[in-house]
């Protein structure tokens, strides 16, 4: 198993789709501004394919919308911003991830009871966008 | 062929092809791109991006496929209709200035008084 692989299975399952709201929410974007913004989230990989068919299902949910914007450089774009529906589901997610730190925090206290933990294992891992 | 089959395909590589256009993805994907892309199986891909050539809606261009002007006109059309029904406000909404975006307890706040219970 790769690093990429490992890292990828740390994190939450369908994690993308959380992030991709909440990143909509700070501000509308276009495709590749979302990949760019991710990164941070956890998700190091570039595939842009996963993001794609990430914001399709979010938009036929309801859960973002979006519209064509000119673009100086080339053909029109889609950007995309969330809607109510979609504020609605990034708030009950933040409640589930919340729980789920809840219990990791509690596991590796425990943990850390006989083992030290290295710092480097207690950072956030990166993932392949396109891992899951 | 189901025909019916090849519209609803069209429809997914032409928007999908437009949006890694417009994204400054790949202007001409090969299959095997837009198969990954897709999380569609090459072999399954294949036989529809050789009728939408045959239909001038893509052409070839070297190892992969560009968008003809008809397929990007289709392309661009077919990704506003898809959507246009989906992201209408619903009656009920709040409204963009509601206080339920501030934090997850005011959200459930106001969808406790919206819908009478904290459904989620």
């Amino acid at each position: 198993m790769s690093a990429t692989d490992r890292s990828a299975a740390a994190l939450p399952r369908n994690f993308l789709r959380p992030c991709v709201l909440l990143l909509l929410r700070e501000q509308p974007a276009h495709g590749y501004e979302l990949l760019q913004r991710l990164p941070p989230l956890g998700f190091s990989g570039s595939d842009p394919g996963r993001l794609y068919r990430m914001l399709r299902a979010l938009e036929q949910d309801g859960k973002v919308h979006s519209a064509w914007s000119a673009s100086s450089a080339g053909p029109d774009r889609r950007t995309y911003a969330v809607t109510r529906a979609g504020l609605e589901e990034l708030h009950a997610s933040v409640d589930a991830l919340a729980q789920s730190r809840g219990a990791l925090d509690v596991f590796l206290s425990r943990y850390a009871e006989f083992v030290d933990v290295p710092a480097g294992r207690q950072g956030v891992a990166s993932s392949g966008v396109g891992s899951r | 062929m189901d025909e019916l089959e090849v519209l609803r395909i069209r429809d997914e590589v032409l928007q999908a092809m437009y949006w890694m256009r417009s994204e400054g993805i790949a202007e001409a994907p090969s299959a095997a791109e837009l198969s990954r892309f897709l999380a569609v199986a090459a072999p399954t891909l294949v036989p529809y991006l050789a009728r939408f050539v045959a239909d001038g809606l893509l052409e070839e261009a070297g190892e992969g496929f560009a968008l003809t002007a008809e397929g990007e006109q289709a392309g661009k059309r077919t990704f506003a209709e898809e959507f246009a029904d989906v992201t209408r406000p619903t009656h009920g909404e709040c409204d963009e200035d509601c206080w339920c975006h501030d934090s997850p307890e005011e959200a459930a706040r106001c969808l406790e008084e919206r819908l009478g219970h904290v459904g989620h």
